[in-house]
C-alpha cells in the first residue's frame, strides 16, 4: 500500500473510504513489488475525489489511497471434453432413455389390464 | 444387392464400415439359422465366425479407451490404503495441490477447482472430479458437480452401462457367462481373445474376465504379453495395483508396448506416485521417442501437480509431434488466457475450430477471447452460437455467466445482472454467478440481498476465496467484525496470498487488540 508523504496509513483509512466498485483489478501479489502498478494508479486517480490524491511537488510521484473492492469471480473458459468422455456420456444417456422407455411402456401395460 | 451378398460376407462388411448395430442384427439372424446353442459347434466354422463376429460388434460398440478410463470413487478415495505416505513431501503427491512456485497463473486470475488446482483446458473422465481433500468435501461432491460420485468404483458408471446393456437385449444376454465352459475357450486362444474383449468391456464382469484371462496364460505357458496385460487391466479393476503393476512390468519385460506403458503410470498414478510415473513416461519415452500418448501422459501428471509451465512445455512437445491434437492445444489456449494472452489464445481456440470441433465449449472459449482480445465484431455472435449449441442447462449457464461477464465488461450493469440471473435459472448451483450478482447488488446499495447471496455462493463453493472475502469486506463495512474476522480466514485458507484479504485480517485483528 502506497504511503502517501505527511500521514500515517491509519489516518488516511476508514476517513476517506470510497463507496466504489472497481472491476478487473489485478489481485496477484508480486514478491518484491508493490501490488499497484503505476497504470493502474493513473487510470484509478480520474475517478477519485481530489482530497484523496496527494502529489509530491519534488519527485511527481502520484499516491493512491487503496481501497478494499469486492472481487468478481473470473471469467470461465469451459474444457473441452475427451471423445472418450464423449462417447461415455452418450452411451450412459441412451441406456438411461431406453430403461425409462421400458418402464414407460410396462406401465402403460399396467393402466390397459 | 444386399440381399444375393452372401450374409457372412455382408456382415463383415458392416463390421468394417463400423455399423455394429446392423452387424450385430445380421449375426443375430445367421445365428438363429443356423443350429445354435450356446456355446458354438465346433464342426461348423461358419456358426463360429458368426459368434465371434458379433461378440466383437457388440464389444466395439460400448468399447472405450481403458487407459482413459478412470473413476474412482468415495470408498476408494477416502480409504485409500494404497498410498505410501500418509504425508507426503510437497511435489511428491497428487493430493497436495502444490504450492504455487513454478510461476502458473494465482486464483486471482485463473479459477481453481474443488480441489484448489487451477481449471483446465481439457476434461477427460478422471479430471472430472479431482481428489478432494477431506471426507467433508468428498461427500459434498455430488452437490455441485454434475455427475454424481460412487460410493465406491465397482458401483460406478461402468457396471450402470454393463445392466443397462443387458436390459436392452430383449431375449436376455448373447452369451450367458455362467454357462460358459471357461477352460475349453481358454484352449483357443483366438476365440479367446475376442470372448475375453467381450466379458471384459461389454458384459463388465471383471472376475470372470480375469478367470479367463489367467486360464489362457496359463495355456500359453505364460509367453504371451498380451494376457499378462489383461490380467493387469483386471486387477486394476479390481483395485489390486500391486498385483496389476507385477503384471504389466512382465509384460514389458516379453515385448514393450505404448500401451503397457500407459497402463503401468495409470497404476503408479492410483497409487499417487506421480514421480514414478514421470520416470516411467519418460523410460517409455527412450524406447519410444515422440510417443505422443507418453508425451500427453507427461503434461498430465504436471499439470495435475499444479506445475503449469512445465505441463505447457510438455504440450508444446506433444503438438510438435502431432498439431492436431485437441487436448494439447487447448490446454495451451486456456494457459495463453490466463496469462493475459488472449489474442494468443484465440488463435488457438481458431485452430480447433478450422480442425471441426464444433460444440458450445469451444464457442463459448471463442467469445470470451474475442471479448478480451478487442475483437467485438465476434464476440456475441459467437455467443449466440454457443447458447445454441448448448446441450444441457448446465452449460448454458456457463455460457450465461461468461455473458455477464462481457456485459461488465462493457458497463451495462443491467445486462449483467439479467445475465448472471439466466446462468443461476439453468443452474441452481452456480456459485460464480451467486457471487457476481452479490457484487453487483451491493453495487446498487442492497446490503441484506448481497449478503444472502454471497451466503449462498459460499456454501456452495467452499473452494472459492472470492465469496469469503466479498462477505468480510461487506460484514466490516457494516460493523459486523466478528462475521468478517471468520469469513477473511476462511478466504485466506483458500488463496493465501492474496493482498487484500491479508490487509484486512490485519485491520481486524488491530481493531481486536483496541477492545
Amino acid at each position: 500500500m502506497p504511503k502517501a508523504a505527511g500521514k500515517t496509513p491509519g489516518e488516511l483509512t476508514g476517513k476517506n473510504r470510497i463507496q466504489q466498485f472497481r472491476y478487473g483489478g489485478s489481485e496477484v501479489n508480486v514478491p518484491g513489488s508493490s501490488p499497484k502498478t503505476s497504470k493502474r494508479m493513473a487510470n484509478e486517480a480520474l475517478f477519485l475525489k481530489p482530497r484523496n490524491l496527494v502529489i509530491l511537488k519534488t519527485a511527481g510521484q502520484l499516491s493512491v489511497e487503496d481501497i478494499t473492492t469486492m472481487v468478481l469471480c473470473k471469467p470461465k473458459l469451459l474444457p473441452l471434453k475427451s471423445l472418450t468422455l464423449e462417447k461415455l456420456e452418450k452411451m450412459q444417456q441412451a441406456a438411461q432413455d431406453t430403461i425409462r422407455q421400458q418402464e414407460m411402456a410396462e406401465k402403460e401395460r399396467q393402466t390397459t389390464h | 444387392m444386399a440381399s444375393e451378398m452372401e450374409p457372412l460376407l455382408l456382415a463383415w462388411s458392416y463390421f468394417r464400415r463400423r455399423k455394429f448395430q446392423l452387424c450385430a442384427d445380421l449375426c443375430t439372424q445367421m445365428l438363429e439359422k443356423s443350429p445354435y446353442d450356446q456355446e458354438p459347434d465346433p464342426e461348423l466354422p461358419v456358426s463360429q465366425a458368426v459368434w465371434i463376429l458379433k461378440a466383437r460388434a457388440l464389444t466395439e460398440m460400448v468399447y472405450v479407451d481403458e487407459i482413459d478410463v478412470n473413476q474412482e470413487g468415495i470408498a476408494e478415495m477416502m480409504l485409500d490404503e494404497n498410498a505410501i505416505a500418509q504425508v507426503p513431501r510437497p511435489g511428491t503427491s497428487l493430493k497436495l495441490p502444490g504450492t504455487n512456485q513454478m510461476g502458473g497463473p494465482s486464483p486471482a486470475v485463473r479459477p481453481v477447482t474443488q480441489t484448489g488446482r487451477p481449471i483446465t483446458g481439457f476434461l477427460r473422465p478422471s479430471t472430472q472430479s479431482g481428489r478432494p481433500g477431506t471426507m467433508e468435501q468428498a461427500i459434498r461432491t455430488p452437490r455441485t458437480a454434475y455427475t454424481a460420485r460412487p460410493i465406491t468404483s465397482s458401483s460406478g458408471r461402468f457396471v450402470r452401462l454393463g445392466t443397462a446393456s443387458m436390459l436392452t437385449s430383449p431375449d436376455g444376454p448373447f452369451i450367458n457367462l455362467s454357462r460358459l465352459n471357461l477352460t475349453k475357450y481358454a484352449q483357443k486362444p483366438k476365440l479367446a481373445k475376442a470372448l475375453f474383449e467381450y466379458i471384459f468391456h461389454h458384459e463388465n464382469d471383471v472376475k470372470t474376465a480375469l478367470d479367463l484371462a489367467a486360464l489362457s496364460t496359463e495355456h500359453s505357458q505364460f509367453k504371451d504379453w498380451w494376457w499378462k496385460v489383461q490380467i493387469g487391466k483386471c486387477y486394476y479393476r479390481l483395485g489390486m495395483y500391486r498385483e496389476a503393476e507385477k503384471q504389466f512390468k512382465s509384460a514389458l519385460k516379453q515385448q514393450e508396448m505404448v500401451d503397457t506403458f500407459l497402463y503401468l503410470a495409470k497404476v503408479y498414478i492410483s497409487l499417487d506416485q506421480p514421480v514414478t510415473a514421470l520416470n516411467l513416461y519418460k523410460q517409455g519415452l527412450d524406447k519410444f521417442p515422440g510417443e505422443v500418448t507418453l508425451l500427453c501422459g507427461i503434461a498430465r501428471i504436471y499439470e495435475e501437480m499444479n506445475n503449469i509451465s512445465s505441463a505447457a512445455e510438455y504440450y508444446k512437445e506433444v503438438l510438435k509431434q502431432d498439431n492436431t491434437h485437441v487436448e494439447a492445444i487447448a490446454c495451451i489456449g486456456s494457459n495463453h488466457f490466463y496469462s493475459d494472452q488472449p489474442e494468443v489464445a484465440l488463435r488457438f481456440y481458431r485452430r480447433l475450430l478450422q480442425m471441426g470441433v464444433y460444440n458450445c465449449q469451444l464457442f463459448n472459449n471463442l467469445g470470451l477471447c474475442c471479448f478480451y482480445a478487442q475483437q467485438y465484431d465476434m464476440t456475441l455472435t459467437s455467443f449466440e452460437r454457443a447458447l445454441s449449441l448448448a446441450e444441457n442447462e448446465e452449460e448454458a449457464a456457463d455460457v450465461w455467466y461468461n455473458l455477464g461477464h462481457v456485459a461488465v465488461g462493457i458497463g451495462d450493469t443491467n445486462l449483467a445482472h439479467q445475465c448472471f440471473r439466466l446462468a443461476l435459472v439453468n443452474n441452481n448451483n452456480h456459485a460464480e454467478a451467486y457471487n457476481n450478482l452479490a457484487v453487483l447488488e451491493m453495487r446498487k446499495g442492497h446490503v441484506e440481498q448481497a449478503r444472502a447471496l454471497l451466503q449462498t455462493a459460499s456454501s456452495l463453493a467452499p473452494h472459492m476465496y472470492e465469496p469469503h472475502f466479498n462477505f468480510a469486506t461487506i460484514s466490516d463495512k457494516i460493523g459486523d467484525l466478528q462475521r468478517s474476522y471468520v469469513a477473511a480466514q476462511k478466504s485466506e485458507a483458500a488463496f493465501p496470498d492474496h493482498v487484500d484479504t491479508q490487509h484486512l485480517i490485519k485491520q481486524l485483528k488491530q481493531h481486536f487488540a483496541m477492545l
